[in-house]
Order: C-alpha cells, then sequence, then structure tokens
C-alpha cells in the first residue's frame, strides 16, 4: 500500500528490542513465542448482569483482530480487561508474558505497553494537542520536553496534521480529535494497539482519515484489536474477525472464511443486519 | 521607631489588626484549600470507611457556628493553668482552616465530579497513576469550575476572620472595639475597618472574575 512509505510507524521488532533491554532481570523467555495477547475462560459480571462468558482468544505478535457484534455483547469488555480497566472475574488474560490476575502487577507498567483509542476520542481539553501528546512520554516515560516533543511533532506528522499542534482539541474536526488521539497512543511506543469503535461517532466523510492511519498501522505490524463495524476495513486489514453476542465469542475465522462463508447461524443472521446498508 | 513610628498608638494597633486579619486570612485560606483538596479526592476516590469520614467532617463543621468552633480550639489548646489559650492566633487559624476545609471540600468535589471520567480512564491508559491522573488531568479541569466558588469562600473567610477577635486575637474588628473605648465612643474606628474589609475583599472579588474569564475555555 502507498501509506506504508509515508507512515513508517516502528516496527514491532525494534519494539522488542527495546523492550528486552528495558526490562533486563526480568526473565520471561517465552516471550518471543508466545502470542501477544491469551485470553482464556474470561468471565466478567456487573452485578448478575454476565457481560463476558467463558471468553477465549489469542492475538499474535502483528496480528489485526477486528472484533464485531451487537451493542451490548461485551466487546468494549473484552478490550477493557485486556488493559485492566475490567478486572476478569475468572479465567486468566495474559498480555506479552504479564499475568493480569498476578496481584503484583504493575497496571502503570502494562498499560504503558497498551495504546487505547476510544469512541469519543478523550483528549485533554485542557492542553493544546502537542501537550496532550507530550504528557504521558514525559510524565511515564520520563523523557525530557525535546525529546518528547520531538517524537510528538514526528507522529502528528504521520496522522497528517503537524499544522494543529498548537491547536485545542475542540478546534478540531472530530477526524482529526481521533487522529491526534491515535498519535497520544502511539507516542507511549505500545506494543498493543486497542480500538474502540474509533469511527462511530464520526461524520462518514471522516471516516476514511482515521481509518487509513489505522491501515498504515497494521501495515507496519502493530499489534491491534479493533472493535469496528467497518466491514471494509475488516476485509482489507484484518487477520481474522472475531463475533460476539452476549458476552461469549460465536465465531472466529478469516476475513475470507468470515464473510464468504459463516458457520454458525448467528453470525450469518447479524452479517445480515449489517451488511444490508 | 520604624515603619510607622511617626504614627500615633490607634493607627499603630489599627495596622496590627489589618496585618492580623490579612495573616488569619492567607493562613486560613492555604491550609484550607490543601485540607479541602485532600478531604474532596478522599471523598470521591476513598474506600466506604474514608468516604463517610469525610462527609461526617463536612457535615459537622458545616453544620456548627464557626464562633462555638474557634472557643473550643482556644479551649483546648489553653495551658492548664488557664482556661483559654495563651496563643489566640494559633487557635484562630486552625479554627478557620478546618471550619472553611469543610467548604473547600465540597467545592472541589464538585469539580472533579463535573470532570468526565472518560477523562481519567484515558489519562490511566496512558499508563499515568491515579495521583497524576489527578493533577495533571482532574483538577486542572476542575480548577475552572472550581474557581467561582472557591473565590466566594475566600470573601467570606475575610469576613468570617471578624470572629476570631472572640477568642482574643486582635483582629479588625476587635481593634475597633479597643480603640472605640479609648475614644470614648467614637464610632469612625467601625467605620475605617469597613473600609479595610473591602480594601481585601473588592480585590478579591476582581480577581475571581478576571482568573475566571483567563481560565475559560470552550468545551
Ligand atoms: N461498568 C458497568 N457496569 C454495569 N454494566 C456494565 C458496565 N460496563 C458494561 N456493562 C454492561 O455489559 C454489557 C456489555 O457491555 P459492552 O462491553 O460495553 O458491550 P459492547 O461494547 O459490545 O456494546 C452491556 O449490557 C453493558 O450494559
Ligand atoms: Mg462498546
Amino acid at each position: 500500500m502507498g501509506f506504508r512509505a509515508l507512515l513508517a510507524f516502528p516496527a514491532p521488532m525494534n519494539q522488542d528490542a527495546r523492550t528486552d533491554i528495558g526490562s533486563a532481570g526480568v526473565s520471561r523467555p517465552d516471550t518471543a513465542v508466545r502470542p501477544m495477547i491469551e485470553a482464556r475462560g474470561v468471565d466478567k459480571r456487573f452485578g448478575s448482569f454476565q457481560a463476558l462468558r467463558r471468553v477465549s482468544l489469542e492475538v499474535g505478535r502483528g496480528e489485526v483482530v477486528v472484533v464485531i457484534g451487537p451493542s451490548g455483547s461485551g466487546k468494549s469488555t473484552l478490550l477493557r480487561c485486556v488493559n485492566r480497566l475490567e478486572t476478569a472475574d475468572s479465567g486468566e488474560i495474559v498480555v506479552d508474558g504479564r499475568k493480569l490476575s498476578d496481584p503484583r502487577l504493575d497496571v502503570n507498567e502494562l498499560r504503558r505497553e497498551i495504546g487505547v483509542v476510544f469512541q469519543s476520542f478523550n483528549l485533554f481539553p485542557h492542553m493544546t494537542v502537542l501537550q496532550n501528546l507530550m504528557l504521558a512520554p514525559m510524565r511515564v516515560r520520563k523523557l525530557d520536553r525535546a525529546a518528547a516533543e520531538a517524537r510528538a511533532r514526528k507522529l502528528l506528522d504521520k496522522v497528517g496534521i503537524p499544522e494543529k499542534s498548537d491547536a485545542r482539541p475542540t478546534q478540531l474536526s472530530g477526524g482529526q480529535q481521533q487522529r491526534v488521539a491515535i498519535a497520544r497512543a502511539l507516542c507511549m511506543e505500545p506494543k498493543i494497539m486497542l480500538f474502540d469503535e474509533p469511527t462511530s461517532a464520526l461524520d462518514p466523510e471522516m471516516i476514511k482519515e482515521v481509518l487509513d492511519v489505522m491501515m498504515a498501522l497494521a501495515h507496519d505490524g502493530m499489534t491491534m484489536m479493533v472493535v469496528s463495524h467497518e466491514m471494509g476495513f475488516a476485509r482489507e486489514v484484518a487477520d481474522r474477525v472475531v463475533f460476539m453476542d452476549q458476552g461469549e465469542i460465536v465465531e472466529v475465522g478469516t476475513p475470507a472464511e468470515f464473510f464468504q462463508d459463516p458457520e454458525q447461524e448467528r453470525t450469518k443472521r447479524f452479517l445480515n443486519t449489517i451488511l444490508r446498508h | 521607631m520604624g515603619l510607622f513610628g511617626g504614627l500615633d498608638a490607634n493607627s499603630q494597633l489599627f495596622i496590627q489588626g489589618y496585618f492580623t486579619t490579612i495573616t488569619l486570612t492567607v493562613a486560613a485560606l492555604g491550609s484550607a484549600l490543601v485540607i479541602g483538596t485532600v478531604a474532596a479526592s478522599a471523598r470521591v476516590w476513598g474506600g466506604p470507611v474514608v468516604q463517610s469520614f469525610v462527609r461526617g467532617y463536612v457535615e459537622f463543621f458545616r453544620n456548627t457556628p464557626l464562633l462555638v468552633q474557634l472557643l473550643f480550639y482556644a479551649v483546648l489548646l489553653a495551658p492548664a493553668n488557664l482556661n483559654i489559650t495563651r496563643d489566640p492566633m494559633v487557635a484562630a487559624i486552625i479554627g478557620l482552616s478546618i471550619y472553611t476545609g469543610a467548604y473547600v471540600t465540597e467545592v472541589v468535589r464538585s469539580g472533579i465530579i463535573s470532570v468526565d471520567p472518560r477523562q481519567i480512564e484515558a489519562a490511566r491508559s496512558l499508563g499515568l497513576s491515579q495521583l497524576e491522573a489527578l493533577r495533571f488531568v482532574v483538577l486542572p479541569q476542575a480548577i475552572r469550575t472550581v474557581i467561582p466558588p472557591l473565590g466566594n469562600l475566600s470573601i467570606a473567610l475575610v469576613k468570617n476572620t471578624a470572629i476570631a477577635g472572640g477568642i482574643a486575637a486582635t483582629d479588625l474588628l476587635k481593634v475597633a472595639g479597643i480603640i472605640e473605648s479609648r475614644t470614648g465612643g467614637d464610632f469612625t474606628p467601625y467605620i475605617a475597618i469597613l473600609v479595610a474589609y473591602w480594601t481585601l475583599t473588592l480585590p478579591l472579588a476582581w480577581a475571581v472574575s478576571r482568573l475566571e474569564r483567563r481560565l475559560a475555555f470552550a468545551r
């Protein structure tokens, strides 16, 4: 794709090398062969309501998994369990070799490695675009101002809005805000990116600019879990598509299998409802 | 002697009272802001025990007359052979801080809950700790909601310092009474302190409205 040359995001190989140096002493000998994300039999209840039922899923290094399913099926909850915004009730999630149920787990350290992009952008309105991007690298990664700013400007360039560095989020269009949110997450040089319906709050004419950035990211080897009903994106970029319903994973397949020949009745019904328009 | 050497005893006393009122206000406001910010954070994010403790604090001190509270500290801090403290300024500052802190707690709490909780999620997702999210994301936004009511609390605090005279601190109001009795029923000291209070409250009101405009941002 043409984006690839334009948008050279750091390749996952380099990221692994960096982290291995950074975490010298903590031995995780099997990280290179294990999937980036492993969920095994994950349950999550809110009161008496079961949001996730025995969810098992592996996401390999550099893999792009698109999650679809009706509203309320647990897609967001699954993503939120991966970066511990929610804690699974039972089952196990292992992210890059870290067991999320481990009581000694440092969640802040875990979250550094996982970028999250929300439907509602959630940019910090009291900061400029540049400050939004520099906050976490400076406070969490302890970069000095010059290094954080250089990194922020490079990423603004890559998401195509270098001229907006001094704007406030509220002065940007939705598409621009979401691209800033992606750049903000990438500033932490995460190993994984989670997207929760990143284009659902956007006007149709702005969806493409955000998907283009996501596609470039995928082509450059980022491990991605994307909740989205953009079927074009799923067909073109996803390695696998996951269909969830009522807290369960109903079906997993490559886009080709999944869209042409879904096995489950529930999947067929759902695809009919969303592909009709 | 010194700066006020040329003034008569009454004027010197008046100036002393003026600075006592300023000291009480500044010291109590500073500690009330610290108390209120910590208590409000505990009220919003603390466990159930901490939360009810803070609620108890706020309700107790907001629903007790300030003069009674100040007298309580004055007696509590009194040495064994006296029934009132030798250091009324300390008692007054403690009393005013804790009393005003209860109001500040409520104001800061409403400021914190006015910030979209998704802002905290975004900050935590970037790897910031809860405290860092509070400091860099929540409080700067809460400030904007909180400035006008905090300004009003500061103005109320200036006026409440007058109650400190009730526990023997020589604030402006107390001084006016002393001068009046010395001069034999002259009413002018009261007019003078009225003006003196205005020199504190009116600039405060002006500063608050300026700050409010400067901190305003489109959401
Ligand atoms: N914090 C929460 N408290 C109670 N119920 C929740 C909470 N978060 C999600 N739920 C419920 O869990 C179900 C799954 O939610 P979610 O994961 O957001 O679904 P999806 O993203 O697929 O639309 C929904 O019915 C939702 O109401
Ligand atoms: Mg959702």
